[in-house]
C-alpha cells in the first residue's frame, strides 16, 4: 500500500512541478504579448520618445538602435578575443598547468556578475580612459561581460572535433594552421556562430552594465562611438522606475523580448544544422 | 608562403589570448585595488560585521552585513522554491518524455533563460507585488519573498538543463537492465535516477545560487532597497542592486565610491568560492 502511495505522490511531483514550469513560461510569454500588441505600432517602432516627461508618448527607434549597435560591439570585441582563446587553448597550448590557469581565470570572469563588470565599465572606461558615457565604453563593457560565455562554448566545440581526422591531418604532414582554418573551423563554424549570436541575445538584455557606462534617458541615434546611446532594457528600466508609461513600457518589453528570441531562433537553427549535418 | 602564413597566425592567436587573459585579470585586479583603498579606512572585519549603511555619515557607519544577509537570503528563498520544481521536470523529461516532444519542451524552457532580467523585474513589479499588496493586504509588496519567487522562475532553466543533462545520461545507461527485471519507470526514476543524480543536483544548486546572487535589475525592482535587516515580509537590499542604485550618486574617489568598490569585491569572493566548488564538482561528474 504504502508503495503505491509513495509511487503516486512521486509523479504527482513530476507531473506539477513540469505543469508549474510550463504555466509560467505560457503566462510571462502571453502576459507581455497580449499587453505589447495593445500598444505597439509602426509609429511606436519609427519614431522618437516625446512627451512630458519623456518617453510618454512617441516611440523607442533611438533605443532600437542604441541596443543593436550595442550588441554589435560587444559581439565583435569579445568573440575575436574568446575564440583566440579557445584556438590556443584547444590546439596550443602544451602544458596542463597553463590550461587549467586560464580555465581558471576564464571561471573567475564568468562568476564575476554583471554589475561588478559594469562597475569596472565606469570606473575604468568612463573615468580613468575619458571615453565618456558612450557607445564604445558600454559595448567593450558588455563584451568583457560576455567574453567568457563565448569561450567556454567556443572550447567545447573545438575540443570535440573528431580527433582522428585531426591526427590523420597531422600526419599527412598538413600545417595545424591549415588544418585549423580548412578542417576544423569550417565544421564547427555553425557552432561558434550560435554561440555568439547566443550571446548577442544575452548581451541585449543585459541592463545592469549599461546604467553607468553609456545609457541614457534620451539620446539621438549616436553619430559616433563616442555618443551616448539609448538602449531598450534601460528605457524600460526607466518606464516602469519612474512610472512614465505602462503602455509604452508593455510595448518596449515586447520589442525587447522579440528582437531577442529573433537572435536565439538564429542560434538555435544553426545548432540544429550541424546537427543533421553531422549525422 | 604559407610558412610565413602560418606563423603570423601562430603568433596572431597568442597574442590575442594573452590580450584577453590580461584584460580579465586586470579587471579583477582593477576591482580589488579600488577596494582596498576603502579597507585601509575602514577594516574590513568592521565593514562586514555591521549593520549600518549611510554613506552621508562618517566612514564607520559604511558596513554591509544587512546587505550580505539580504543577498543570501533572496538568492536561498529562490534556491528552495526552484529546486524542487526543477528536479521534477528534468526528472519527467528525462524519463517519460521522448524524442521531437523533449526537444520543443527544452526548447522553451531555454525560452525561460533568454527573457532579460529587467522583463522579468518589469512583470515581478506588475504582477507580484501588485498581488502581495492587494490581495495579501501588505503594507508594501516590495520583500524578500517577492524577490525570491522571481529570481525562482529565472535560475529554473538554469537547474534544469544541468539535471536533465547527467539524469538522460543514467536513464539511458539503467533502461534497458531494469525494463528487462520488469521495474516500472517511476520506481527506476525514484530509486535510481534520483539518488544516482545528486552530484548534479547539488552542482545544480550551486550554479543556481551563484546566478541568483549576482542578478542585478529584477531584484533590484522588487525588493524595495532599504538596508534594513530582512525579513521574509520586508524590504532588503543586496549587493548588486546597492552597486546599480548609489554607484551613478557617488563621487569618483570618494569614500562612498571606494565602499562600492568594497562591497563588490566581497560579493565576487562570495561568487568565487560558489564557483570554484561548481568547477571541482562538474569535474569530478565528468570523471566518474
Amino acid at each position: 500500500m504504502k508503495k503505491v502511495r509513495d509511487n503516486f505522490l512521486f509523479r504527482m511531483w513530476l507531473m506539477l512541478s513540469a505543469l508549474i514550469v510550463l504555466a509560467l513560461v505560457g503566462f510571462i510569454i502571453g502576459y507581455i504579448v497580449l499587453n505589447g500588441m495593445k500598444s505597439i505600432s509602426l509609429d511606436f517602432l519609427l519614431s522618437h520618445p516625446k512627451g512630458i516627461p519623456l518617453g510618454a508618448e512617441g516611440g523607442i527607434l533611438p533605443a532600437i538602435v542604441g541596443s543593436l549597435l550595442l550588441t554589435l560591439i560587444a559581439c565583435a570585441s569579445a568573440s575575436v578575443l574568446a575564440l583566440a582563446t579557445a584556438v590556443y587553448v584547444s590546439f596550443y597550448c602544451q602544458s596542463r598547468q597553463l590550461e587549467t590557469v586560464v580555465h581558471v581565470i576564464v571561471q573567475c570572469m564568468a562568476g564575476v556578475p554583471s554589475i561588478v563588470v559594469g562597475l569596472f565599465g565606469y570606473t575604468f572606461l568612463v573615468a580613468k580612459l575619458n571615453l565618456g558615457r558612450s557607445l564604445l565604453s558600454a559595448g567593450l563593457t558588455l563584451g568583457v561581460m560576455i567574453f567568457p560565455f563565448i569561450e567556454v562554448r567556443a572550447e567545447k566545440s573545438l575540443r570535440e572535433f573528431n580527433r582522428a581526422i585531426l591526427q590523420s591531418s597531422y600526419a599527412l604532414g598538413v600545417s595545424k594552421v591549415y588544418t585549423l582554418l580548412k578542417l576544423v573551423l569550417p565544421q564547427c563554424k555553425a557552432d561558434i556562430v550560435a554561440a555568439v549570436t547566443l550571446a548577442g541575445g544575452f548581451a541585449m538584455g543585459a541592463a545592469a552594465p549599461i546604467i553607468l557606462t553609456g545609457a541614457v534617458i534620451f539620446a539621438p541615434i549616436p553619430r559616433s562611438l563616442s555618443s551616448p546611446v539609448m538602449a531598450l532594457p534601460f528605457h524600460l528600466y526607466i518606464l516602469t522606475g519612474e512610472g512614465i508609461s505602462l503602455e509604452k513600457a508593455y510595448a518596449t518589453a515586447l520589442v525587447l523580448m522579440v528582437l531577442i528570441f529573433a537572435i536565439n531562433i538564429v542560434s538555435i537553427a544553426l545548432t540544429f544544422r550541424r546537427k543533421e549535418v553531422g549525422r | 608562403m604559407y610558412r610565413v602564413f602560418d606563423r603570423v597566425f601562430t603568433q596572431l592567436v597568442k597574442i590575442l589570448t594573452i590580450c584577453s587573459l590580461l584584460t580579465l585579470v586586470f579587471v579583477i585586479i582593477f576591482i580589488f585595488k579600488e577596494s582596498v583603498v576603502f579597507f585601509k579606512a575602514v577594516p574590513v572585519l568592521r565593514f562586514i560585521s555591521g549593520r549600518s549603511w549611510n554613506p552621508l555619515l562618517a566612514a564607520d557607519n559604511l558596513s554591509i552585513l544587512n546587505i550580505i544577509l539580504g543577498t543570501l537570503y533572496v538568492s536561498l528563498v529562490a534556491i528552495v522554491l526552484a529546486l524542487p520544481i526543477g528536479v521534477g521536470s528534468a526528472l519527467l523529461l528525462a524519463g517519460y518524455v521522448k524524442g521531437q516532444l523533449r526537444v520543443v519542451i527544452r526548447g522553451i524552457i531555454d525560452v525561460l533563460a533568454g527573457i532579460p532580467s529587467v522583463v522579468y523585474g518589469f512583470i515581478g513589479l506588475l504582477v507580484l507585488v501588485k498581488f502581495f499588496e492587494t490581495t495579501l493586504g501588505l503594507s508594501s509588496g516590495e520583500s524578500v519573498l517577492a524577490g525570491g519567487i522571481l529570481l525562482a522562475v529565472m535560475v529554473l532553466p538554469y537547474i534544469i538543463s544541468t539535471c536533465h543533462e547527467s539524469m538522460e545520461k543514467i536513464y539511458r545507461e539503467h533502461a534497458p537492465s531494469s525494463q528487462a527485471l520488469g521495474v516500472s519507470r517511476s520506481y527506476l526514476l525514484r530509486k535510481i535516477i534520483l539518488p544516482e543524480s545528486r552530484r548534479s543536483i547539488l552542482a545544480a544548486t550551486v550554479l543556481a545560487l551563484g546566478r541568483a546572487m549576482g542578478e542585478t535589475m529584477a531584484v533590484m525592482m522588487v525588493i524595495g532597497n532599504a538596508p534594513i535587516p530582512p525579513r521574509l515580509f520586508g524590504k532588503c537590499q543586496t549587493i548588486p542592486s546597492l552597486i546599480a542604485l548609489e554607484m551613478g550618486m557617488a563621487e569618483v574617489g570618494s569614500l562612498h565610491y571606494h565602499a562600492l568598490f568594497a562591497s563588490g569585491l566581497v560579493l565576487m569572493l562570495m561568487l568565487l568560492v560558489i564557483n570554484l566548488i561548481l568547477y571541482f564538482l562538474k569535474k569530478n561528474i565528468l570523471l566518474q
